[in-house]
């Protein structure tokens, strides 16, 4: 299938992951692979030398609660997403958007870490996870072969279209994020032409805490598919936080947002469509969330 | 045991719902389609294709591919000297000589001992190219001074064909029709609507990628495992290309993964696997990958189309004049010819006096379109009941009244020629309007337009005319077929007929099990080998259960007779005494079982004067050639279809939900029951695709989207809730009194869609697809207008 690919390696340990990775020449990381082999057969990847399938390394599907932080591994699925308690009761919103995530099919194969490392910016766990306030952890081993760790704010971890801070020594172990507050409000909205199986034309996921139809605190608005990255509308956030939601504030705050978004034509849509439809959707987000 | 099959089998197999016979195999994966077949020694075959739209090939090194251990064969057109150009006008070279035409076209193709080296070994193949200015744009390809696609060839014989001689403008085809006076409809008319339309570039999505073997025996013999839709046809045309007797081409159609259409033209990778096994003395196989038939495979003929019509203010309909413009792409198919079937939609899908129809199909450097399920009729019926829409409104008539206004019935003959011996359409509209609730619903959704609120209900109505009957296109458009029953009471049921998906074998088992009154069990389908079976002239124009249905119930009478002539002796009574039922041979009048079939076949067989029951036949249509002007009852019956859809419109996204279907079918009569649902169930769904999600997206001549990621199938939640409905006109010359309805599910749809936008919104879309993006930017005005499309003269 790839011919520069001369070494398949599918390690049992993260060390041993690592030091491959390590290797000069590095290696290609696989994970599910839902995006490198569509990408590869387009010509739009190059594989290195060595492929090295990091799905035997033990642990990385790890889903679990552990001092009020929900903590998953890079190799969670988008079906455990959707399906585990914990994530449904502790990140909704991630659990909500997973459900809009393509098949089935592709749900059973792909990972959350290959969804951020991959970093389009119409990623489907990006937007979600940036409205809540993620961190994920690289590890790699440094020159004397002891295992490194550092831990980044996911908002940040984008560098463009594809790139990552991620250094081609690391890999993504997991990521982790506060447990949901009970008076959290979520919304998450994606746009495509088809209801299933697709890619985001646009995302949008809002995270705010609010007692009571009060005022909202704590407000996250993350946009996906309308710059080179998924990106926090933050003026938009300011102009909410604290303030409760009424007619006038939703509408100055949707025009907000769509001025934040800088978004290109594509196959998908217009940059112009995109900026409609954030315009839309944040309005009706917000006056659903005003609603309830 | 007959009396057991007598009390619990339904006393017709007509109308019954009948499994595909395929179905199991097909369900376990146990089918073998093309990619499963492993010849021993077989090589495989991969094309290296241009990377440039339109550019000189300055030089073709293939040094290092040769080279490369395990590949046997590598060709360019250097190689073959003797290739002849292919395609309905000849106009294209298998493999490319000095120019490439399109990102697809060929250059030069291996033959290797793994798929994986063949694709290695074309990357190893170094093309220096010069290019040339592309046009890309069909309407630029007719100005004055227009980069030629075939330029003229110095040297070329006369009579030589566009491939080699090549052209001095850029025009592959052109139709012009007429009948009535379109002035003087013009000069009766109260109100005129003009539209200018335009479709885009579908394609067919088969599940089963392209794929053919190719193999010559020691004697020189060829054998193809193909997946064509017209194996007879192609028999001719490979020989044609090869220099060599047809009589030495065998043709063996596996399990066909879907054609719709695309399988109906012989393309240059099938002529270049050819080639290869030529060349190697081994066969070769060659499977596309999935990118590849995105790229390489043909698409629905993009159209763009101004249509001008009139009627008086009681709604008859005057006039209609229609310009189209088709972009052809660089080759030409049979799918340039889809005009012949737009003009039968616009001359005759409603009564009218004056019609003049004047299109042309350019040459452009874009992909190169084919023929695709409804032929042309997707393009016509979308405009056509688009506009109708118009008409209606300008006169303040509702579109179910202004189409019964118009509406052929039983009887009429069209300005075309078409004679509508059956002709359920006005029954079609008014079931679909009725089961819809469609007038009520019509009046309630116009009045909310303008009403607050995120979501608009709408719907639409839309009819559609194909052909039901064949369509006599080729020299013939019959279908021969040989029964033979074995001494077990058997039937093989050998037959020209091809299956592409399409369930014909099913239901042609079921034609001849009812003639010989035997289970379904009864009957295997030999129809895919070309060595064995007669001729049929192919799958496409929804002919198969109307043409070779008949060829089979023909063939399955004359089994009978001679089963019940050799019986009438033996129970001393006349044949007409006597009938087969319950898998024996009864008395007529009584029921009485006098012998079981197997016996009594065998009795025949093993007697003193043996003979075996096996008999042949071949049907040929009543219908009759176009004349010049294309006039002449072409299809032995009409088939007709009335459509309502019920949409939601999201005016936040623009998005439109389609709801439900109603249909009504003018299917003659149901045969299988089963099979028809699915056949209409699919063209509904491809229709809908067509409509609404389904965009090949083609810029400066290249597909930006050659994957099923970004080319958006419908898939299974919008599939709208269907309420199908058949009416059985009872056609005098089909099959039980069917027709065919293979192509009729997918015609009406845009349109009716269309329709039904318009409805929730009050905004009329006329150009495809009905994406969110576009129906938003049509909400909010800002869609670009459509220039009219240019008129060439003649
Ligand atoms: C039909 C289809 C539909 C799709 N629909 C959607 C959709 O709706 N929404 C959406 O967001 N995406 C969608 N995708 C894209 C894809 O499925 C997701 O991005 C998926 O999460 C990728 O995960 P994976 O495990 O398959 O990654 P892979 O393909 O295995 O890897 C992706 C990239 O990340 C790198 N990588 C993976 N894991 C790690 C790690 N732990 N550390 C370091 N690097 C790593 C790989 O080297 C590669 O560069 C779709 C894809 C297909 C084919």
């Amino acid at each position: 299938m790839n011919h520069a690919v001369e070494r398949y390696l599918a390690p049992t340990s993260l060390t041993q992951a690592l030091a491959v990775l390590a290797e000069s020449g590095g290696a290609t990381v696989l994970a599910g692979g839902t995006d490198l082999m569509p990408q590869s057969r387009a010509g739009r990847v190059k594989f290195a030398r060595t492929l090295l399938n990091i799905r035997r390394v033990p642990g990385m599907d790890m889903v679990e609660v552990a001092d009020g932080k929900l903590l998953l591994g890079a190799l969670v699925t988008i079906s455990t997403l959707v399906d585990h308690p914990l994530v449904r009761d502790h990140a909704p919103l991630l659990s909500q958007a997973a459900d809009h995530f393509a098949s089935d099919q592709i749900r059973n194969a792909a990972t959350l870490g290959g969804n951020l490392c991959n970093a389009s910016p119409a990623g489907d766990t990006l937007t979600p996870l940036m409205a809540l306030d993620a961190e994920i952890e690289l590890v790699g081993l440094d020159g004397t072969g002891v295992l490194q760790s550092r831990w980044l704010p996911l908002d940040g971890f984008f560098t463009g279209p594809g790139r990552t801070q991620r250094k081609p020594n690391e890999l993504l172990r997991g990521v982790r994020l506060p447990v949901a507050p009970d008076d959290q409000k979520v919304a998450f909205y994606k746009a495509g032409v088809r209801p299933a199986l697709d890619i985001s034309t646009i995302s949008i996921a809002f995270a705010a805490r609010r007692r009571d139809r009060a005022i909202l605190h704590d407000v996250r608005l993350a946009l996906g598919a309308v710059a080179p990255t998924p990106i926090r509308a933050r003026r938009t956030e300011a102009l909410l936080e604290g303030k409760a939601l009424t007619a006038e504030l939703v509408r100055v705050a949707a025009a907000s947002a769509a001025s934040e978004a800088t978004p290109i034509d594509d196959v998908r849509a217009s940059g112009w469509y995109r900026k409609e439809l954030v315009l839309n959707m944040t309005q009706r987000i917000l006056e659903d969330v005003g609603n309830n | 045991m007959s009396e057991v099959l007598q009390s619990t089998a339904p006393s017709t197999l007509i109308g019954q719902r009948i499994p595909k016979l395929d179905a199991p195999d097909k369900a376990a994966g146990r089918t073998r389609y093309v990619h499963d077949i492993q010849l021993p020694g077989q090589l495989y075959g991969a094309i290296l294709r241009s990377e440039r739209v339109h550019a000189r090939i300055l030089r073709i090194d293939t040094s290092k591919a040769r080279a490369l251990p395990g590949v046997s064969a590598v060709i360019t057109a250097a190689d073959i000297p003797d290739q002849r150009p292919i395609g309905v006008v000849k106009d294209n070279l298998p493999l490319k000589t000095d120019r490439v035409r399109s990102l697809r076209d060929e250059i030069a193709a291996v033959a290797a001992e793994s798929e994986e080296l063949a694709r290695h070994a074309l990357t190893l193949i170094e093309v220096e190219y010069e290019d040339l200015s592309a046009v890309t744009d069909a309407a630029d390809s007719l100005l004055p001074g227009a980069m030629l696609i075939h330029p003229p060839i110095a040297g070329a014989k006369s009579g030589d064909p566009v491939g080699l001689a090549g052209r001095d403008d850029n025009i592959a085809m052109r139709f012009d029709y007429v009948h009535g006076d379109v002035g003087q409809g013009e000069a009766e008319s109260d109100v005129i609507v003009e539209d200018t339309f335009y479709l885009h570039y579908v394609t067919h999505c088969c599940m089963g990628v392209s794929g053919v073997i190719a193999e010559f025996d020691a004697k020189g013999n060829l054998l193809l495992y193909s997946n064509t839709q017209v194996p007879f046809l192609h028999k001719r045309e490979f020989a044609e290309y090869l220099h060599i007797d047809p009589s030495r081409v065998r043709i063996i159609q596996p399990p066909i993964g879907g054609g719709f259409g695309s399988k109906l033209d012989i393309y240059p990778f099938e002529v270049i696997c050819v080639y290869l096994a030529r060349a190697t003395g081994r066969p070769v196989r060659m499977v596309y990958t999935r990118e590849e038939e995105f790229m390489a495979s043909p698409t629905r003929q993009p159209v763009r189309l101004t249509l001008r019509s009139g009627c008086k203010k009681d709604g008859t309909l005057t006039f209609r004049s229609v310009h189209t413009l088709h972009d052809n792409g660089a080759y030409t198919s049979w799918g340039a010819t889809t005009p012949v079937v737009m003009m039968q939609a616009f001359a005759s899908l409603y009564r009218l006096p004056h019609c003049e129809y004047h299109t042309v199909a350019v040459y452009s450097n874009n992909p190169y379109a084919g023929s695709f399920r409804g032929y042309g009729n997707l393009q016509a019926t979308f405009a056509i009941e688009s506009h109708m829409e118009k008409m209606a409104a300008a006169i303040g008539m509702d579109p179910l009244a202004f189409r019964l206004k118009n509406a052929h019935v039983k009887g009429e003959e069209t300005g075309q020629g078409n004679i509508f011996r059956s002709c359920g359409f006005q029954d079609c509209l008014k079931i679909a309007a009725e089961r819809s609730d469609f007038l009520h619903k019509w009046r309630e959704y116009t009045g909310k337009q303008k009403e607050p609120g995120r979501f608009k209900r709408g719907v639409g109505l839309a009819a559609m005319l194909h052909v039901g009957g064949g369509a006599k296109i080729y020299q013939s458009d019959g279908c021969g077929t040989i029964i033979k029953i074995d001494d077990f009471g058997h039937v093989t049921l050998i037959t020209g007929a091809s299956e592409i998906g399409q369930g014909s074998e099913t239901v042609l088992a079921q034609l001849v099990c009812e003639e010989l009154g035997l289970p379904i069990s009864a009957v295997s389908v030999v129809n895919n080998d070309t060595e064995i079976t007669p001729w049929d002239v192919g799958v496409h124009a929804s002919r198969t259960t109307f043409v070779a249905g008949n060829s089979a119930i023909g063939a399955a009478r004359k089994a009978k007779d001679k089963i019940l002539e050799a019986a009438a002796p033996r129970f001393a009574c006349a044949p007409e005494d006597l009938d087969m039922k319950g898998g024996g041979i009864v008395r007529k009048a009584t029921g009485e079982m006098l012998t079981n079939l197997p016996r009594f076949i065998r009795s025949l067989h093993f007697a003193q004067q043996s003979d075996l029951v096996i008999t042949t036949n071949y049907y040929e249509p009543p219908s009759v050639h176009f004349d010049k002007g294309y006039k002449g009852d072409i299809s032995a019956a009409y088939s007709w279809a009335a459509q309502v859809v019920e949409v939601e419109v999201d005016l936040d996204t623009g998005a439109v939900r389609l709801v439900k279907v109603t249909g009504a079918h003018d299917v003659g009569r149901v045969l299988n029951r089963l099979g028809l649902e699915g056949q209409i169930e699919g063209g509904v769904v491809m229709g809908q695709g067509y409509a609404l999600t389904e965009d090949l997206q083609v810029e400066g001549g290249k597909i930006r989207n050659p994957n099923f990621r970004d080319y958006k199938l419908v898939t299974a939640p919008e599939v709208p809730q269907m309420d199908i409905s058949f009416v059985e006109s009872m056609d005098g010359e089909g099959p039980q009194g069917a027709k065919g309805v293979g192509e009729a599910p997918a015609i009406s749809m845009a349109a009716a869609i269309a329709n039904a936008i318009e409805n929730a919104t009050g905004v009329r879309i006329t150009s495809l697809p009905f994406t969110p993006e576009r129906v938003y930017r049509a909400l909010h005005g800002a869609l670009p207008e459509l220039p009219t499309t240019p008129k060439v003269a003649a």
